[in-house]
This record gives structure tokens, C-alpha cells and sequence, in this order.
């Protein structure tokens, strides 16, 4: 499979973390690993993750599972940076993304891609502007302040907007979208970064079962065809065990199972999704149009 | 009173509770009726001192009042309807009790209505420019450091602590008689006032969007751009457009210490002649403000209306 | 689709996506559009500077400096006349407060004049409003000159000003509280055969007291500060001392006097807030 065309910036970074034995390290774009180690983030005295250990090597389309406040949404804030670990190191080949600062920290942003639970869109700017968006770390600055795009960069907008079906509304604001089209074209808009990585914070929670099937065949589109890591968080296990090729179930903020969908036994869900779901059966957590009863859908932590 | 009650009620008997409950609402009324009497009494010695002071007496208005009716009889121009659209005769005079007569130098005020106005825009254009880019700064949530976030704020109210006119007395002396110190001095107290709205209006942008540029890797400004402009600059427009029209009545008296506009011309004439040209030039003030507010409100109603916005 | 990549976008996909999406693309006219206001603005801003002549502001930097010079080093300080400047910052409160409360009372009678659901005849109403506006329409240093004509120099101009200007406004906004109560009370209150006067004390103004004296709080406070610069008129109070000290190039002084009138318009505001929230605490548990 054909890689998708990476930057290799090469700017060493000062770390200033202490215990490291160098000061300068080089950041390896070309890196075919997401490493994990000893990840923490605590809020006051409460830890929302601890001490996460993980390998993501580059292309895997993984699920992340667990009750709501089981620190899902802070695994992913956390690799994105949009929130700075307490503890731990998130590594990217020899690159120490926790280290990340000011322009190679964008640059890891525009790398590794995050789409959210309410879309984030820019609700008063039109669809193709916020797909546009995506470009912004390509921009020299003063393109990006008067919002000067070239054509081949709208023709990619369009192209991206295309592929998620959502050509058409090109030029409505985005506000005036269904919450399903918004997610769509939030996922343009990560296309549009040309990202690496794709994260990917309860893409469907929001969503009807129908715009969620769509959105979740779009992520796994995505992740098959262009060779895109996609880390989901998913609140259903039967959307993660449809789509994902490994599962990855938190509890408390500890990562209690790590696998494929078939290793996930009905026993370690229950533990994952908590002892008081005494009747817990799969149907429960789905939001799928497979489900037997998609009317009565419910999402066990909701 | 429903506190009391519980106060009484959730320990004790019931007939306790009542007992309790008068006692308490006896105690709460009186010391209540201690602070009203407190209250009235603190209001009538500031009364008092008040009319001490500036010798409010009723012998003073006495003789006051009527001075004050004199004065407006005065200043009512003497029309004569036969004679009231006659024009210039042929030596160029204008006819007494004609409109012409009593709007002989019709042409200075609209000029200098004319400047009022201009540089109503003029301060309001750069006073909201300036307004526009601190009022990022001095946005809580948006601030890049507490540094700037303090900076910017400080400077805003000091901007907008100082009387315009006060501003304008000191830019008179510093570069001179004329519409420039009054421009200045409204820009800089604009700056101020709309500083501190449009910085509410930041802070209650939504973050979502915020979240959305940092996470494709934005920069500050580009996140300011992309995700906080579009979501304030209605209300942004809606403010710098209330703010003109108050603009415009603060260019019409800032000519009061010669920093221009009309209000040169109004202090001129109350303060030397007391005839029917005070009358003239405030009867052309009353009509600028009113409309120009009426314009006002059409073009912000007009932008919002077409921005969907409500 | 296969991989998407900027770099893989090739002139044919930017036509069709063009031809697919014109609006999509920026248009010579969609960029006049949207850059039109912007450059009227920029062109406008530095034509007035123009004319207005903002050089002149680069002629006026050694006046800049001395003035911010005397501003800042004050001297003989024991010849300020102390006793002057307090009386005349007393002075601006007496004005201040006599000014709010005269307003105050003669907008309790006006605004009932001026209310729809009081006054029933709509000729008197139209006629109190259009007074209203024009009370308003002029501006309070302008009645301040105006009474510097009419009664002489002193705080007695300044009263009447801020008396006259508030009338106009506080009448209108009690008159709109007035249009605002709730209407069940009031019938309430007629249907015990009261007279019109008896229903006025006992269905409005309980309803409309509390906004009344907030509203008038608010105005106590902008009238402090708008007292503080009437004097430059003549009308009384601080303002009269800073424009006398000014003239008589006193610079430091006039510091003096304006850092003393910003500490007291900042007492007036808070007092004002903790009065307020007495009031209106003492409504709510009464």
C-alpha cells in the first residue's frame, strides 16, 4: 500500500524535561509506531488516566471502550495535545510529542487529526472554509489571516467534501447542517490535514443510527484505503467490535483489556462497562442499525 | 420568611415552632424596621448636607425660575407668518421674522455639522480598530498569557476612566484649537467602552470552535480569525454602531473647550448672545442625533437581519 | 478514491471541481465583495487623518512631554488650596445627589403620564413623550450652559441641568416599567373599589418601586460623573476647579484633582452596588 507523502521537518526540539540524558532530539516523522509510556493526566486528585501503556503501530483502526469519566476522551485530548500530560512520554518513532512546543507542536496537531463529539465546526463560516481550515499550518501567515486559499487548495477541499458525500453544500454556513452532514464534514476537514493519524472522540455519539453507520463506514474508508491510524472512542462495543481491528477497553482511567474484537468475551465487557450492568448484553450499547431493536437503542452510560 | 420557619419547625414541637416562628418574625421585623428608619434618616441628612451645599435654597430658585422662563422667552425667534419663507431682497438682507432671518448663517452650522459628523466616524472607526485587536487580549478565556491579559485590561479602563471632554481640555492645549483634540479624545474613549464590551462578547464565544483550529494546528491569531471572529462580529458591528450614535452626541459638545465641531458654535452662541440663534443651532443639534440614530438603527437592523442573527 | 494528498490534485481536478462547485471558488467580483468595506474603511480612516490633520500631533511632542512632566512631579504642595478642591468635590456630589433625586421625583409623576396603560388620553400622552425626547435629544453640559445663562455660574445650574436631563430619561424608563407590570394585580386592587389614586399606591408601585430606585442608583452614578465635568460650563462642582487650575497652567494639581475624583466616583459606584443589592435582597425576603 502507498503511503500517503509526509513532511520531514528535521528541526530539533530543545527538551527541557528533566531526566533526559540529551537535550536535543530529532523528530522521526517517518516513524512506524505511537507509543505510549506511562501515560498520566491527573485533574487535582483525580486521575483521569493512569499510567497508560500502549503501541499503536501505524494503519491499525482501534476502539477505544469504557464508561463514561473512564478518561477515553483525555487518552485522545492527550495525544492530540490539546491538553499537556502530568506524567509519562507519548513517543512517535524518537519523537517525544509531550515535549512538543510552539510551531513542531501545530505540526503534530495538523499530523495527527481529531475530530469530535459536537463537530467543532466554525458554525458561521461556510462547509468548504472550515474544510479549508485543515491547510491552515501550510499557510504562509499572511494567506491565512486575509483567508486567501489557492484553487488547488479548494479544488482538495471540494475533493474531500466529495468524498464524505457532502459536495454539494459546499458554500452553506455550516451551522445550517444536520449534526450527521456536520460530522462529515468535520471529517473533511481532517482529510484536509493530510493527517497521519486520525483520532476520533465518540465520532457517533451524537448522531442517529443512520448518519452513525455512515460516519463510521467513512473512518474505516479512511483508515483502510489511505493507510490513516484511526483511534476511536466509542461508547457502543458493538460499533468497536464491527469496525475496529483491535480493542482497547479503559476503566478508572487504567487500560484493562487490549485486543482483538474476538478476545473481548462478554465477561470482560461486563468488567469494563461495570459490575451494576447485571443484565448487560450487547444490544444495550448499540446504536447500530443491526441492532434488534434500534428504536430502543440506548447507550449504557448515557 | 419560609427559612425561619424551618429553623423552628425541624428541631421542635409544633406549638414551639409557632411560638418560635412569631418571636423570630417579630425579631426580623423590627430589626429591619431599625435599618429602614437608619436608611431614611442617612437619606435625609444627604439630603440636607445636599442642599447645604449647593445652596438649593428655595429663595434662590425663587428668584431663579422665572430667570430661567425669561431666558427661554428669549431665545424663541420672532416669526412673522406672512413673512416666514420670504427670501433674500434685492440688496442680499434677509426679512425680518422669515426663516431665512433666523437661519442666517445656516451654511456655517451645516458645516460644521457636517465636520461633527465625520469626526464622529473618524474616532469611532479608529477607536473600535483598536478596541477590536486588545479586546483578544483582554478576553479571559482567550488571553495567551495572564501578562498581556492584564496589560491590555488596565490600558482599556484607563482608556475609558477619563472623561472625554476632560481628554479633549488636555488635547486642546497640547496640539491646539480644532477638531483634532476632539477626534482624538472621543477615539481614545471609544477604545475604552468598546474595548471592555467586545471582550465580553469574546468571552462568551464558544469553545468548541476554539478546539476545532487548535486541534488542526492553528495559531493563536488563527484561531482568532477562524474560530472567534465569525462567531462575535455581529455583535461586535452592533456595538461600534451604538457606540457612533453616542459618538455623534459627544462630537456635538466637545467644541465646549474648542476641540470642534458644532458644539464650538453652540458654546458661542449661549455664551455671548442670548436671542434666537441658541435656539437655531439646537434645534439643527436635536435633529442630527435623531437622524443619525435613525439611520443607525436601520443599517443595524439591515446587517443583522441579514446575518441571521437574533 | 484512492489516497488524498494536496500534491495529487491535478489541473483537471481543479476544473471539475470548479465546474462543480463555481461558488466554491473565489470569483474577481467575490473578492472586490468582500474586500470593498474594508479598504472604504482604510481609505476613509486615513483621508480623515488627512484632514483632520494628524501631523500636527507629530509638532506637539515637547508639549506632550512637558505637560506629562508636570502632570506626574507635583510641587508646593502646600499651596494647593485644599479646602477649595473638597468643597468643590462635595460640591459635585451635593449636585449629583439633589439633581438624581429631583429627577427622581418628577419622573414618578411624569412617567405615569406617560404610560399607555395609565394615562388614557393618548394626546396627553403623545405630548409628554415628544417633551420627553427633546429633554433628552439635548445634552446635559449643553442645559448646564444653558442654566449658566439663566441663573449665573454655580451648582445651582448644575442641579437644574442634571435635573432636566434626567427627568427626560427617567421618565421614559419608568414609564416603560409602568407599561411592563403585571396586570391581575392591579385589577385586583380596582376590583376592591379603590379610587385612582388608591390603585396607583397599591397595585403599581409595588411592582415598579424596586426598578425605580435601582434605575435611579444607576443614574446616581453616571450623574457623579457627569457632575464632575458640567463645572467645565461653569455649573458647579470639581469640574469648575480643574478647568480654573488648567487654564492657570496648575497641571499638577489638576492631576491631583482628577486622581481624587477617580477614587470617588469608584466609592460612589460600589456604594451604589451594596446599596442596591440591600434593596433588592430586602424585596426579595420581605
Amino acid at each position: 500500500m502507498q503511503r500517503p507523502r509526509f513532511v520531514v521537518p528535521g528541526r530539533p526540539v530543545a527538551d527541557h524535561r528533566p531526566g533526559t540524558a540529551h537535550s536535543y532530539k530529532r523528530i522521526m516523522w517517518g516513524a512506524e509506531m505511537l507509543k505510549l509510556e506511562k501515560l498520566t493526566r491527573r485533574f487535582g486528585d483525580n486521575i483521569a488516566v493512569n499510567a497508560a501503556n500502549l503501541e499503536i503501530p501505524d494503519g491499525q483502526m482501534v476502539g477505544i471502550i469504557g464508561k463514561s469519566g473512564a478518561g477515553k476522551s483525555t487518552l485522545l485530548r492527550l495525544l492530540n495535545r490539546l491538553i499537556d500530560p502530568s506524567d509519562g512520554q507519548i513517543l512517535f518513532g524518537d519523537a517525544d510529542i509531550a515535549a512538543l512546543k510552539g510551531n513542531d507542536l501545530r505540526k503534530w496537531r495538523s499530523d495527527c487529526a481529531m475530530i469530535f463529539q459536537q463537530f467543532n465546526l466554525v458554525g458561521r463560516l461556510d462547509v468548504v472554509t472550515n474544510v479549508l481550515t485543515g491547510r491552515l499550518h501550510d499557510l504562509p501567515t499572511w494567506r491565512a489571516m486575509a483567508q486567501i486559499f489557492t484553487p488547488r487548495e479548494r479544488a482538495f477541499a471540494i475533493q474531500a467534501l466529495d468524498r464524505l458525500g457532502m459536495a454539494h453544500t459546499a458554500t452553506q454556513r455550516a451551522e445550517t447542517l444536520s449534526g450527521g452532514q456536520q460530522q462529515r464534514v468535520a471529517i473533511a476537514r481532517a482529510l484536509a490535514q493530510e493527517p497521519r493519524i486520525l483520532l476520533a472522540d465518540e465520532p457517533i455519539a451524537s448522531l442517529d443510527p443512520m448518519n452513525a453507520k455512515i460516519v463510521m463506514d467513512a473512518l474505516r474508508d479512511i483508515n483502510r484505503n489511505d493507510g490513516i491510524t484511526v483511534i476511536c472512542n466509542l461508547h457502543t462495543l458493538d460499533t468497536a467490535r464491527q469496525y475496529c481491528d483491535r480493542i482497547i477497553g479503559m476503566l478508572d482511567g487504567r487500560i484493562v483489556f487490549d485486543g482483538t474484537p474476538d478476545l473481548l468475551t462478554t465477561d470482560m465487557a461486563r468488567e469494563i462497562y461495570g459490575a451494576d450492568a447485571g443484565d448487560f448484553n450487547e444490544a444495550a450499547t448499540s446504536t447500530a442499525l443491526s441492532a434488534t431493536k434500534p428504536a430502543r437503542a440506548v447507550r449504557v452510560s448515557a | 420568611m419560609a427559612d425561619t420557619n424551618m429553623a423552628g419547625g425541624g428541631v421542635s414541637a409544633p406549638r414551639d415552632a409557632v411560638a418560635l416562628y412569631e418571636t423570630h418574625r417579630a425579631a426580623l421585623r423590627a430589626s429591619k424596621r431599625v435599618w429602614n428608619i437608619l436608611a431614611l434618616a442617612a437619606f435625609a441628612v444627604c439630603l440636607g448636607l445636599s442642599v447645604w451645599i449647593s445652596q438649593f435654597y428655595p429663595e434662590r430658585l425663587a428668584s431663579g425660575v422665572p430667570r430661567i422662563f425669561e431666558y427661554f422667552g428669549t431665545i424663541i425667534p420672532d416669526l412673522e407668518w406672512s413673512n416666514l419663507f420670504a427670501g433674500r431682497t434685492e440688496e442680499g438682507r434677509a426679512v425680518p421674522g422669515s426663516l431665512t432671518y433666523w437661519y442666517t448663517d445656516f451654511w456655517t452650522y451645516a458645516a460644521l455639522i457636517w465636520e461633527t459628523i465625520l469626526m464622529a466616524i473618524t474616532a469611532t472607526l479608529i477607536g473600535a480598530a483598536v478596541a477590536f485587536v486588545l479586546s483578544f487580549p483582554a478576553a479571559s478565556n482567550l488571553a495567551p498569557n495572564s501578562w498581556v491579559y492584564i496589560l491590555s485590561r488596565r490600558f482599556l479602563e484607563l482608556c475609558r476612566g477619563i472623561p472625554e471632554i476632560l481628554l479633549a481640555l488636555v488635547f486642546v492645549f497640547m496640539i491646539g484649537i480644532g477638531p483634532l483634540a476632539g477626534v482624538i479624545a472621543i477615539a481614545i474613549h471609544t477604545a475604552g467602552a468598546l474595548g471592555k464590551l467586545f471582550s465580553e462578547v469574546n468571552e462568551n464565544a464558544s469553545a468548541r470552535p476554539i478546539d476545532g483550529i487548535t486541534a488542526v494546528g492553528g495559531t493563536w491569531m488563527q484561531k482568532m480569525v477562524y474560530a472567534v471572529v465569525p462567531q462575535v462580529a455581529p455583535n461586535f458591528f452592533s456595538y461600534a454602531m451604538l457606540r457612533f450614535e453616542i459618538n455623534v452626541r459627544a462630537s456635538s459638545i466637545i467644541g465646549f473647550v474648542g476641540a470642534g465641531g458644532i458644539g464650538q458654535e453652540l458654546n458661542r452662541v449661549i455664551s455671548f448672545y442670548s436671542d434666537d440663534r441658541v435656539l437655531a443651532v439646537l434645534i439643527l443639534v436635536v435633529m442630527t442625533v435623531t437622524v443619525i440614530d435613525l439611520i443607525s438603527e436601520r443599517i443595524r437592523i439591515g446587517y443583522i437581519g441579514r446575518e441571521n442573527f437574533s | 478514491m484512492s489516497i488524498a494528498a494536496l500534491s495529487g490534485v491535478t489541473d483537471a481536478d481543479i476544473a471539475a471541481a470548479r465546474q462543480s462547485q463555481p461558488d466554491a471558488f473565489t470569483t474577481p467580483a467575490g473578492m472586490v465583495r468582500k474586500w470593498t468595506p474594508l479598504a472604504i474603511a482604510v481609505v476613509y480612516v486615513f483621508a480623515s487623518m488627512w484632514y483632520f490633520d494628524f501631523a500636527r500631533l507629530l509638532d506637539a511632542s515637547d508639549r506632550v512631554l512637558s505637560l506629562l512632566y508636570n502632570f506626574v512631579v507635583w510641587r508646593d504642595m502646600d499651596t494647593w488650596a485644599y479646602r477649595q478642591i473638597y468643597v468643590g468635590i462635595s460640591q459635585t456630589l451635593a449636585m449629583a445627589f439633589l439633581g438624581t433625586f429631583l429627577g427622581t421625583l418628577g419622573a414618578l409623576g411624569v412617567g405615569f403620564l406617560a404610560a399607555r396603560n395609565v394615562m388614557p388620553f393618548a394626546a396627553v400622552r403623545q405630548i409628554v413623550r415628544r417633551i420627553l425626547d427633546v429633554l433628552r435629544g439635548i445634552d446635559q453640559l449643553v442645559w448646564g450652559l444653558v442654566f449658566v445663562r439663566a441663573v449665573g455660574l454655580g451648582p445651582l445650574a448644575g442641579v437644574l441641568a442634571i435635573f432636566v436631563s434626567d427627568l427626560g430619561t427617567l421618565s421614559k424608563l419608568y414609564a416603560e416599567a409602568i407599561e411592563n407590570i403585571d396586570r391581575k394585580q392591579v385589577e385586583g386592587v380596582r376590583s376592591t373599589g379603590a379610587g385612582p389614586i388608591a390603585v396607583i399606591r397599591y397595585g403599581f408601585l409595588p411592582q415598579v418601586l424596586p426598578v425605580f430606585i435601582s434605575q435611579s442608583l444607576y443614574f446616581l452614578e453616571s450623574n457623579t460623573r457627569s457632575a464632575t465635568i458640567l463645572g467645565i460650563v461653569g455649573a458647579g462642582g470639581i469640574g469648575m476647579i480643574i478647568i480654573e487650575r488648567f487654564r492657570a497652567s496648575l497641571y499638577d494639581q489638576v492631576a491631583f484633582v482628577v486622581l481624587n475624583v477617580l477614587v470617588l466616583i469608584f466609592a460612589i459606584d460600589w456604594l451604589s452596588k451594596r446599596i442596591r443589592l440591600w434593596l433588592i435582597g430586602a424585596k426579595h425576603d420581605g
